[in-house]
C-alpha cells in the first residue's frame, strides 16, 4: 500500500509543480546543435564536380550529370529518399554540398522531394544560422580564401 | 415517473419545474411535460459534464500529471476543442462489421449510456434538483447502473471480434465480482441511515458530528465509517473499470475490449457512457458518503459537481500512477477480499449501530 | 552440472584439445580471424556441437551464418561459452549445391531453431530433422532464397496470404475445454512494432504462441553486402535497433571491420567510442523501461512521459555530439567523425548536469515503478526464464542477466576503453519480468558511472593528442576469404556480425546476430501457461526491436 501511495504522491508532485517539458512547436521552435544534418544546401559554384559524393552516397540518392566536358550540367538530390548520413559533406573536397540544420520541409507527393541544383541552392538556413562556423571553427582557414567571392547565399 | 411513491416534504424538481412554468393547472398531462422537461435538463447537465470531461478535462489532468502542454490551441483553455472532437467523432464514417450480430450492436451502446442516464434519477443535486425521491431510491440506482454489464456483454459479443469477446466477458467477470461489494458497502450507509430513500440518507448526514473551534464538522458517512468509504472507492472503480481495474478495455492486452468495433456515434456512446458511469459513480460516492449537497456558502448544486469532479479527478490520478491488475488478480482481490472485507464491515455497523441505538 | 563440465566450462580450451575431441570427425581446418574453425560434415553436426557443448563446455550457439560459394553452400556454427565469450569456436558445415542438406542443430541448441530457420529462408540450405523447418522472415509463399546466388534480384513477386488455422486446435479440443486462435499483432498497440504474435488462448490463458516474425525485413545485410567497407555500411547499423541504441550497433560493424582489416583506434576515439555509446544505452533502457510500464500499466501513463524525458535530454547531448538524434552515423572505421563540441566545456557542463540529476530520476522511477505494490504483484514470477533455458535459447544482454546469468561482452570480451574503467555487471536472480526491469534501471546507473569517468577523461586530455582517427585508406580491400564474427554488447544483448571478405571492397557476406531475435525466440518458453497479460508484459520485458529482430 505505501509503494501505491508513494508512487501517487510522485505523479501528484508532477501535476503541481506546473513544469511543462514539451514545447508549443511552430511557436517555439526548438534549438538545433550546429551538427544537426539537414536538408541539403549544394553550391555549383564552388562544385567541381569530382563526383565523390554521388559514389559515396549509400542509396544513390545524388545524380550527377555532366557533359562530354564533364561539365555539370545537373545536380539532383532525392532528398526523400536521403538518409542524412552527410557522407556527400565529408567527402567533398570543396564544400560544395553541406547539410543545414534545417529540417522543415513538406511536400505533397514524393517527387516533389526529388530538388535539382537551384532548388538545392535555395534552401534556407535555419533560423539563418550558417552552422559552419560552429561546426569547425578553424574551417575558414582554408576554405574561402583563394577564389575570393563564393556565397552559399 | 419511475418513482412510485412520493415523500410529502420533498418538493421536487418536475413539480418545481410545473409551479413555474404553470404547467401543473393542466393536470396529469402537464405534470408529464414538467417531469420531461426536468429530465431533460437534468440530463444535459450530466451529458454537459461529461462532454466536457471527456475531451477536455480528462486531457488536460493526463497532461498535468505527465508534464505536457495538451489541448491549448483552440478556444480559451483549448475548451472548444469539445466542438471542434464533437463534430470529428460525429461525422466519421460508422463502420459496422460484417458479422455483427444486430441490432445487439446497435443496443448495446444505446444500454451503455442508458444505465448511467436512469441512476440520475434519484440523486439529490442540492438547490432543489432531483427528479425523484423512491423510498427505494439506493437500490434503485444500484440496479439501474449494473445494466450496464449487458451492455458491455452485449457489446463485446455482438462485434464478432476475439478482443472485443474477450473484453466483454472479462467486464462481466468484473462487474459481477465487485457488484456484491459495493452494493454490501452501500448496506452498511442504510443501516446508519435507517432508510434506501437519498433525500433521508443526505439528511442524516447533516447533522454535526462534533464541533471543533465553532466549526461543526457534520456527519459524513465518510467521516463516520471512513474504512466503508474506501472499500466503496475500490469497488466502484471496479465498478466503472478504472485504473487499476481497467482489465475490461486493457488497451495493451486486448486493444480496446468491448469497443474495439465501435466507431463514429456508437463510440461516441459508449465513450459517454462510461464518463457517465464515472459520474454516477462519483454522485452515489457524494451522495451516501460526502454527505450530498451539503457545504458552506456555495449553492448545493454547486457543492455537488465538485464533489463528484473530486471523484473523477481521483480516477484520472489512480490512472496515472497505478497499474493495471491481471484478470485473475482482480477476481482474486474481488472475491477473496473486497466480498469478505465487505461483509465485515456491514456486520461490524450493523453492531455498532444497534449497540448504539 | 559434474565437475569434469564446471572445469572445462571455465578453463580454457586450447586448440589441440580441440582437435582431439572432434579427432576424425574434422574434416579440415578453416580457422576465422576469431576463432579456430572445422571443418565437419552434415550429418556429424549434432555429434560435434553436443561434444563441444557437454566436453568442452561451449554452451553458447551465438550465431549460425549461412553462405553459399560457386561451389557449396556452408553453414558456421559460432560457439561461444557464457562464462568465458572469449573462447570461441566455428563448426563450419558445407553441402553440396545440388542437395544442400545439413543435419539440423536443433537438438543440441534451441536457439538453433530460428536461427536455422533464417538460414534456410535467406539462403536456401535445408536443415534435416529440424522440427518446423518454415520460412521465417519472408512471407511463407514466396518464392526463391534471397541471399542465394542463383537468386533473380530483379524479379519482383507478388505474395499470397494464407489462412491462419489454429495450430493446435485437433489436440486441444475436448469436452470440457476449447480453444481460441487469436491474432496479436502486427497491428496491436504492445507489440513494439509490427510483430504478430499467433496466440491460442484457453480462456485467458495462452496455450500456444508463435512469434511470426519479418514485417520490417528490410534486407539489411544484403544492403550491407551492396555498401563499401570504409564509409557505406556505416549508416545503416543505426537502422537495425533504431531506437537511440545507434552507436552501439555502429560498433558492432566497427569492431568487426576493424578486426577484419586490422585497423587500430586511437585511444581518445575509444573513450569517446565509449562514453557515446553508454550515452545510447542509458537512452535505450530508458525506453525499454517507458514502454514496459505502458503494457503493465495500460494508457501512456506518466512514467512513458517521464522516461521519455529523461531520454530527451541524452538524445540532445548526442545531437550535439553526433549531428543526429537517432541515426547517429558517428563512428568511423579507425575512429569517430566528430570531435567533441566546441566549446568542449559547454558539453561537460551539459554531460555532467545529466549525470548529476540522474540519480535522483532513478529515484523517482523507484518510487513510481519498481516499489508500486500493485507493478509487484504483476511483475514478480510473471515471464519466468530459468537461466539453463535462457541459455539454450541464446539469449543475452539484460534479459539473460535477468534470469542471474553474469554475461557481459563489454568485461568478459573488452573492447573500446571498458578494461580500463570501474564499473559493475548487473545480475538479478529472479528470472522474471521484474527483474528484467531491476537490470535495466540499474545499468543505467552503470553507465552513467562510465560516462562520468569518461568525461573526467576527455577533460583532462591533452590538446595536441586528440586523435580521432588513425590512418585509413580510402578503399578498404581485405584479403580474399577472410573470414571473422565479432560482437559487442549492445542495448539489447550481444550483438554480432560476420563478415566474409572476397577481395573487394565491399563484403562477400554480411551475417547479423540480432539479440533481440534470439531474446524473442525464447518468448514461447515465458509465456506458455501464463494470462495475455503476462504475455503482453514479457514481450515488453524483453525490450525488442523489430528492426533488429527482422533486419
Amino acid at each position: 500500500m505505501i509503494g501505491i501511495l508513494k508512487s501517487m504522491a510522485t505523479t501528484m508532485k508532477h501535476a503541481l509543480d506546473g513544469n511543462t517539458f514539451t514545447v508549443e512547436y511552430p511557436e517555439t521552435t526548438p534549438d538545433v546543435s550546429p551538427r544537426f544534418r539537414g536538408v541539403h544546401k549544394f553550391s555549383q559554384e564552388r562544385c567541381i564536380w569530382c563526383r565523390q559524393c554521388e559514389n559515396v552516397c549509400p542509396n544513390d540518392t545524388i545524380q550527377i550529370v555532366t557533359d562530354d566536358q564533364r561539365q555539370g550540367e545537373q545536380y539532383n538530390l532525392h532528398i526523400g529518399q536521403c538518409i542524412y548520413c552527410r557522407l556527400c559533406e565529408e567527402v567533398c573536397p570543396v564544400d560544395a554540398i553541406l547539410l543545414t540544420q534545417n529540417f522543415e520541409f513538406t511536400a505533397d507527393t514524393k517527387h516533389d522531394f526529388v530538388y535539382n541544383k537551384e532548388q538545392l541552392k535555395a534552401v534556407p538556413w535555419y533560423k539563418d544560422i550558417d552552422p559552419l562556423e560552429s561546426r569547425e571553427p578553424d574551417r575558414g582557414a582554408w576554405i574561402g580564401e583563394g577564389e575570393g567571392e563564393v556565397d552559399y547565399q | 415517473m419511475l418513482a412510485p411513491l412520493q415523500n410529502g416534504d420533498t418538493y421536487l424538481f418536475p413539480e418545481r419545474i410545473a409551479d413555474l412554468t404553470g404547467l401543473s393547472e393542466y393536470g396529469t398531462a402537464g405534470d408529464l411535460v414538467a417531469a420531461f422537461i426536468a429530465a431533460f435538463i437534468v440530463g444535459n447537465l450530466m451529458l454537459a459534464m461529461t462532454g466536457v470531461a471527456g475531451p477536455w478535462a480528462k486531457r488536460k489532468i493526463t497532461a498535468a500529471f505527465t508534464d505536457r502542454i495538451a489541448v491549448n490551441r483552440i478556444g480559451p483553455f483549448g475548451l472548444l476543442i469539445i466542438v471542434a472532437d464533437a463534430v470529428r467523432l460525429l461525422s466519421k464514417e460508422n463502420i459496422i462489421p460484417e458479422n455483427a450480430d444486430r441490432p445487439a450492436y446497435d443496443l448495446a451502446p444505446i444500454v451503455v449510456a442508458g444505465s448511467a442516464m436512469l441512476g440520475f434519477a434519484v440523486i439529490p443535486m442540492g438547490s432543489g434538483v432531483q427528479l425523484a425521491d423512491p423510498e427505494v431510491g439506493l437500490a434503485y440506482v444500484f440496479a439501474v447502473s449494473g445494466i450496464a454489464s449487458i451492455g458491455l456483454v452485449m457489446a463485446g459479443y455482438a462485434s464478432a471480434n476475439k478482443y472485443s469477446l474477450l473484453g466483454g466477458l472479462r467486464a462481466v467477470a468484473q462487474n459481477v465480482a465487485y457488484e456484491i461489494p459495493l452494493v454490501v458497502t452501500g448496506m452498511s450507509v442504510v443501516i446508519f441511515a435507517g432508510s434506501l430513500q437519498m433525500s433521508t440518507i443526505v439528511e442524516a448526514q447533516a447533522e454535526p458530528l462534533l464541533t471543533v473551534a465553532g466549526v461543526a464538522i457534520p456527519s459524513w458517512y465518510a467521516l463516520i465509517n471512513p474504512f466503508a468509504f474506501v472499500l466503496f472507492i475500490m469497488a466502484n472503480l471496479a465498478e466503472v473499470g478504472r485504473n487499476p481495474f481497467d482489465i475490461p478495455e486493457a488497451p495493451t492486452e486486448i486493444v480496446a475490449g468491448y469497443q474495439t468495433e465501435y466507431s463514429s456515434v456508437y463510440f461516441v456512446l459508449i465513450y459517454l457512457g462510461e464518463f457517465l458511469h464515472i459520474f454516477l459513480g462519483g454522485a452515489l460516492i457524494a451522495t451516501i458518503f460526502l454527505g450530498g449537497p451539503a457545504g458552506p456558502v456555495l449553492p448545493g448544486i454547486v457543492w455537488f459537481i465538485i464533489k463528484i469532479w473530486a471523484v473523477f479527478l481521483l480516477t484520472q490520478w489512480f490512472r496515472s500512477a497505478v497499474p493495471r491488475v491481471r484478470i485473475d488478480q482482480l477476481i482474486e482481490i474481488g472475491w477473496k477480499g473486497m466480498l469478505v472485507l465487505a461483509f465485515a464491515n456491514f456486520v461490524l455497523t450493523a453492531i455498532i449501530v444497534g449497540l448504539i441505538a | 552440472m559434474s565437475t569434469e563440465l564446471e572445469r572445462a566450462v571455465t578453463e580454457t580450451v586450447t586448440e589441440e584439445e580441440l582437435e582431439a575431441l572432434i579427432g576424425d570427425r574434422a574434416l579440415a581446418r578453416d580457422d576465422h580471424k576469431n576463432a579456430p574453425g572445422f571443418v565437419v560434415r552434415p550429418d556429424d553436426v549434432q555429434d560435434v556441437l553436443l561434444d563441444l557443448r557437454e566436453e568442452a563446455g561451449f554452451d553458447h550457439l551465438s550465431c549460425v551464418t549461412a553462405q553459399q560459394y560457386e561451389d557449396r553452400y556452408e553453414s558456421i556454427y559460432h560457439l561461444k561459452k557464457y562464462a568465458d565469450p572469449t573462447q570461441e569456436v566455428s563448426v563450419v558445415v558445407p553441402t553440396s549445391v545440388d542437395d544442400p542438406v545439413s543435419q539440423t542443430a536443433e537438438p543440441v541448441f534451441r536457439s538453433a531453431d530460428w536461427a536455422e530457420r533464417e538460414a534456410f529462408d535467406l539462403v536456401g540450405i535445408d536443415y534435416e530433422g529440424h522440427p518446423d523447418p518454415r520460412r521465417i522472415l519472408l512471407p511463407e509463399t514466396w518464392q526463391g532464397h534471397p541471399l542465394s546466388l542463383d537468386y533473380d534480384q530483379e524479379k519482383p513477386q507478388i505474395v499470397t496470404l494464407t489462412e491462419h488455422a489454429n495450430p493446435i486446435q485437433p489436440d486441444h479440443r475436448d469436452e470440457e475445454s476449447d480453444t481460441m486462435f487469436l491474432n496479436i499483432g502486427p497491428h496491436h498497440p504492445a507489440t513494439h512494432g509490427v510483430l504478430h504474435v499467433k496466440t491460442v488462448l484457453d480462456g485467458e490463458t495462452v496455450a500456444d504462441v508463435d512469434p511470426d516474425i519479418g514485417y520490417l525485413h528490410r534486407s539489411e545485410e544484403q544492403m550491407c553486402q551492396q555498401g563499401t567497407y570504409r564509409h557505406q555500411i556505416m549508416p545503416y547499423p543505426d537502422r537495425w535497433d533504431y531506437v537511440s541504441a545507434g552507436i552501439l550497433n555502429e560498433w558492432a560493424y566497427a569492431r568487426t571491420a576493424e578486426d577484419l582489416a586490422d585497423l587500430e583506434v586511437p585511444e581518445y576515439a575509444q573513450v569517446i567510442r565509449t562514453m557515446s555509446a553508454e550515452l545510447s544505452r542509458i537512452a535505450s533502457h530508458m525506453l525499454a523501461l517507458g514502454t514496459f510500464a505502458l503494457d503493465v500499466y495500460g494508457d501512456f501513463t506518466a512514467i512513458f512521459q517521464y522516461t521519455f524525458r529523461d531520454r530527451e535530454i541524452v538524445q540532445d547531448i548526442l545531437e550535439d555530439l553526433t549531428g543526429q538524434r537517432l541515426m547517429f552515423n558517428y563512428f568511423r572505421l579507425g575512429g569517430v567523425a566528430w570531435d567533441l563540441p566546441e566549446p568542449r566545456e559547454e558539453f561537460f557542463a551539459k554531460v555532467r548536469d545529466f549525470l548529476d540529476d540522474l540519480p535522483a530520476k532513478v529515484a523517482e522511477y523507484n518510487d513510481l515503478v519498481t516499489s508500486n505494490e500493485i507493478f509487484q504483484i504483476r511483475c514478480v514470477d510473471t515471464g519466468i526464464l530459468e537461466p539453463e533455458v535462457a541459455k539454450q535459447y541464446g539469449c543475452t544482454g539484460p534479459v539473460a542477466r535477468g534470469s542471474g546469468i553474469d554475461y557481459d561482452l563489454r568485461r568478459d570480451d573488452p573492447y573500446g576503453y571498458y578494461p580500463n574503467l570501474e564499473w559493475n555487471v548487473v545480475t538479478e536472480d529472479g528470472c522474471d519480468n521484474y527483474s528484467r526491469v531491476l537490470v535495466r534501471m540499474q545499468e543505467v546507473e552503470e553507465s552513467a558511472k562510465i560516462i562520468e569517468q569518461c568525461i573526467d577523461l576527455l577533460e583532462e586530455w591533452p590538446e595536441d593528442e586528440r586523435n580521432i582517427q588513425s590512418n585509413v585508406p580510402r578503399t578498404l580491400k581485405p584479403d580474399a576469404d577472410t573470414e571473422t564474427y565479432r560482437a559487442v554488447e549492445a542495448a539489447k544483448g550481444e550483438l554480432g556480425i560476420y563478415i566474409r571478405s572476397d577481395g573487394t571492397d565491399k563484403p562477400g557476406r554480411f551475417k547479423i546476430r540480432s539479440p533481440s531475435f534470439h531474446n524473442l525466440s525464447a518468448l514461447e518458453e515465458m509465456t506458455k501457461g501464463e494470462y495475455i497479460p503476462d504475455l503482453v508484459a514479457s514481450l515488453g520485458s524483453l525490450d525488442i526491436v523489430l528492426g533488429e529482430v527482422d533486419r
